[in-house]
C-alpha cells in the first residue's frame, strides 16, 4: 500500500507533465474566448467577403492583390492585438480572479502555468488564423474563378479565344489567386503572433500593470520590424557617436527581428515560399520563443505575488 | 545570483546568440526575393506619419494598395504629377511587385503622354516636349524597376512597347522583347523582336530577325494557327530574303493552295 501511495506521489511531482500544461492551455483558450474574442472573426469575415467583391474596375491581377492585402493586413491586426492583449491580461486577471493562488498551491512548477498560458494564446491564435485562412482561400477561390470565366468569356467575344490566349490569361491570373503561398503567409503571420506573445509574457512578468505590459510590447512590437536597420548600424558601422551606437547595439540585442516574418507579401505576389524558408523562419521564431520564455520564468520566480 | 540578473543575462545572452543568425536568415531570404531591402526613412516625409507607421509595423503591402488606390483616383481626376508621386511611393513601398512598376510606366508612357500630346491649351512645341518627357518618365521607371527585379519579363515587354508605340525606336523594341523572350515571357516575344528589327534596315539586326522568323516559320508549319503565322512571317520573310540575297534554294516556298480549297479560276464541279 505504501509503495502505490510513493508511486502515485511520485507521479504527482513529475518535474514537467504534458497533461498539465494543456489543462492550462485549454483553461485559458476558455478563459479568453469569454472575453468575445471571437466577434473579430466575424468581423474579419465579412471585411473579406466585401474586399473580394470591391474594387471591379481594377485590372484582374489587383483585384486579386488588393483582396489579399486587405485580408492579410486583417489577419496581422488579429494576430498582434490578441497576441498583444490576451498575454498582458493573462497574469494580472489571474491575480485579480485568484485563479493563480489556486493554480500555484497545487503543485504546478511556474514554469508550467506560464508554459500553457503561452500555449492557450497561441491556440486561440492558431485556431482563429486556421478558421480566417479557410474564409480567406475560399473568397480567393471564389473571385479568382470568377475573373478567370470573365476574361474567357471576354476573348470569345472578340473571337479570340485561341488555347494558347487561355492558357495565357489562366497562368497570369492563378499566379495572383489561390496558391500554397498563400498559407505559408498566414503560417509567418502565426510565427510572427507568438514570438509577440512570448515577449508580451516575458514583459507582463515584471510590468506593474497591463497597461504598461501593452505599450511597452507595442512599442517593441513597431521597433522589432524596424530592427534590420538596427541591426546594419550593429553590424556595419555606419554610426559614429558612441551613444549612437549604444542605444542602437542595444535595442538590437534586445528586440526580435518581426521583418524576417514578413513572407505576407511574396504571398501576395503569388511567388514561391520554399520549405526551407520556412523552416528558416520557424526555426528563427523557436529561438525567440525559447529565449523570452525562459527570461519570463525566471522572472516570474522572483515575483511577488 | 539573483534570478533577475540570470533573467537579464539569458536576454542578452539571447540577443547576442539571435544577431548573426537573423543576418543569416534575413541575407537568405532576400536572396531568394522573399524579403525587400529595409523602408527608405525619407518616405516618411512622403506619407502620413500613420501610413510610415503601419508600414513599419508589418503592413506595408496594406499602405501599398492604399497609395495605389490613391493613385487610380488621381488617374481619373486626371492630375498626372500626384499619379507618378503616389506610384512612386507605392513603387518604393512594394519594389518587388512587378505590376506597380509597369502600371506606372503605363500611366507616364501612354495615358499622361497621350494626354499632353492632345491638350489643345499647348503650343506644338511644348506638346512634343511634353510627350517626349512622359514617356521618358516612363522608361526611367521601368529601369528603376528592374535594378530591383533583374531581367523581369513583364517589364522588358514594356519597355519593348514602349519603344515600339511611343518612340518608334524599333532596334530598341526588338532589343527588349527578345531579352523578354530569353528571360521566360511567352515564346511570340522573339517573333516580336524579330518583326520589330526587320523595320532597321540594320543588315546585322535583319539577319539575326531573318534567322528567328526563319526558325518560326519552320517550327509553326503544322501547328494550329499555322495560316495566321504564315499571314504574319510572309509578310516579312520574303522580304528579308531579296534584301539579304538568300540562295533561291534556301528561300521559302510560296504558300501551296490546300487541298479543300479549290485552286483560282478552276470550275466549282457543278
Amino acid at each position: 500500500m505504501e509503495t502505490v501511495t510513493t508511486k502515485i506521489q511520485k507521479k504527482a511531482f513529475q518535474s514537467f507533465s504534458i497533461g498539465r500544461v494543456w489543462t492550462l492551455a485549454t483553461n485559458t483558450v476558455t478563459q479568453l474566448l469569454r472575453m468575445k474574442i471571437l466577434w473579430f472573426l466575424v468581423a474579419f469575415s465579412v471585411l473579406v467577403v466585401a474586399a473580394g467583391f470591391a474594387f471591379p474596375a481594377m485590372s484582374p491581377e489587383q483585384q486579386l492583390k488588393l483582396l489579399k492585402d486587405v485580408s492579410f493586413g486583417a489577419l496581422q491586426v488579429f494576430s498582434v492585438v490578441i497576441a498583444i492583449s490576451a498575454t498582458a491580461l493573462l497574469l494580472p486577471r489571474d491575480l485579480e480572479d485568484r485563479t493563480l493562488y489556486t493554480i500555484l498551491s497545487k503543485p504546478v512548477p511556474r514554469y508550467e502555468y506560464l508554459i500553457g498560458k503561452l500555449l492557450g494564446v497561441l491556440l486561440l491564435i492558431g485556431g482563429g488564423l486556421l478558421f480566417m485562412d479557410v474564409i480567406f482561400s475560399g473568397v480567393v477561390w471564389l473571385k479568382q474563378s470568377i475573373i478567370i470565366s470573365d476574361n474567357i468569356a471576354a476573348y470569345e467575344r472578340e473571337q479570340s479565344a485561341t488555347p494558347e490566349i487561355i492558357a495565357a490569361v489562366r497562368t497570369q491570373i492563378e499566379h495572383y489567386g489561390l496558391n500554397n503561398s498563400l498559407h505559408a503567409g498566414v503560417w509567418a503571420v502565426f510565427l510572427k503572433a507568438a514570438v509577440i506573445s512570448a515577449l508580451a509574457l516575458l514583459v507582463s512578468c515584471f510590468a506593474s500593470s497591463t497597461l504598461f505590459t501593452i505599450v511597452i510590447t507595442f512599442a517593441m512590437t513597431i521597433i522589432g520590424h524596424g530592427e534590420q536597420l538596427m541591426r546594419d548600424w550593429f553590424f556595419h558601422k555606419h554610426l559614429s557617436s558612441f551613444w549612437e551606437k549604444a542605444a542602437s547595439s542595444f535595442i538590437a540585442v534586445l528586440c526580435p527581428d518581426l521583418g524576417a516574418f514578413d513572407l505576407v507579401e511574396p504571398a501576395i505576389r503569388g511567388d514561391l515560399i520554399g520549405f526551407g524558408a520556412l523552416m528558416s523562419v520557424t526555426g528563427l521564431a523557436a529561438l525567440y520563443i525559447t529565449g523570452y520564455t525562459t527570461a519570463a520564468y525566471l522572472f516570474f520566480v522572483e515575483k511577488e505575488l | 545570483m539573483s534570478r533577475y540578473l540570470r533573467g537579464l543575462l539569458v536576454l542578452l545572452l539571447l540577443g547576442l546568440l539571435k544577431l548573426p543568425i537573423e543576418e543569416r536568415v534575413v541575407a537568405d531570404l532576400r536572396s531568394q526575393r522573399l524579403l525587400p531591402t529595409p523602408l527608405d526613412l525619407n518616405l516618411r516625409e512622403n506619407i502620413s506619419q500613420m501610413g510610415f507607421a503601419a508600414s513599419l509595423g508589418g503592413l506595408r503591402s496594406l499602405v501599398a494598395s492604399i497609395t495605389y488606390l490613391q493613385a487610380y483616383v488621381a488617374f481619373e481626376d486626371v492630375d498626372w504629377a500626384k499619379v507618378d508621386s503616389l506610384f512612386a511611393i507605392t513603387t518604393r513601398l512594394q519594389p518587388l511587385e512587378p505590376s506597380y512598376w509597369d502600371e506606372a510606366a503605363w500611366h507616364q508612357s501612354y495615358n499622361a503622354a497621350s494626354y499632353y500630346l492632345r491638350d489643345p491649351d499647348l503650343k506644338k512645341i511644348m506638346k512634343d516636349k511634353i510627350y517626349r518627357d512622359q514617356v521618358q518618365r516612363g522608361i526611367d521607371i521601368l529601369n528603376e524597376g528592374l535594378r530591383y527585379l533583374p531581367d523581369n519579363p513583364r517589364l522588358l515587354v514594356r519597355l519593348g512597347d514602349v519603344h515600339k508605340e511611343r518612340l518608334a525606336d524599333h532596334r530598341m523594341a526588338g532589343a527588349y522583347y527578345l531579352e523578354a523572350a530569353k528571360h521566360g515571357a511567352k515564346d511570340y516575344y522573339e517573333r516580336f523582336g524579330a518583326y520589330e528589327f526587320v523595320k532597321t534596315n540594320d543588315p546585322v539586326l535583319m539577319r539575326k530577325a531573318y534567322e528567328i522568323l526563319k526558325r518560326a516559320y519552320n517550327a509553326n508549319k503544322k501547328s494550329y494557327d499555322t495560316e495566321r503565322l504564315r499571314s504574319t512571317l510572309m509578310r516579312d520573310l520574303p522580304m528579308l530574303e531579296e534584301r539579304l540575297q538568300i540562295p533561291a534554294d534556301q528561300r521559302i516556298k510560296p504558300a501551296r493552295p490546300t487541298a479543300n480549297a479549290p485552286a483560282k479560276g478552276a470550275p466549282s464541279g457543278r
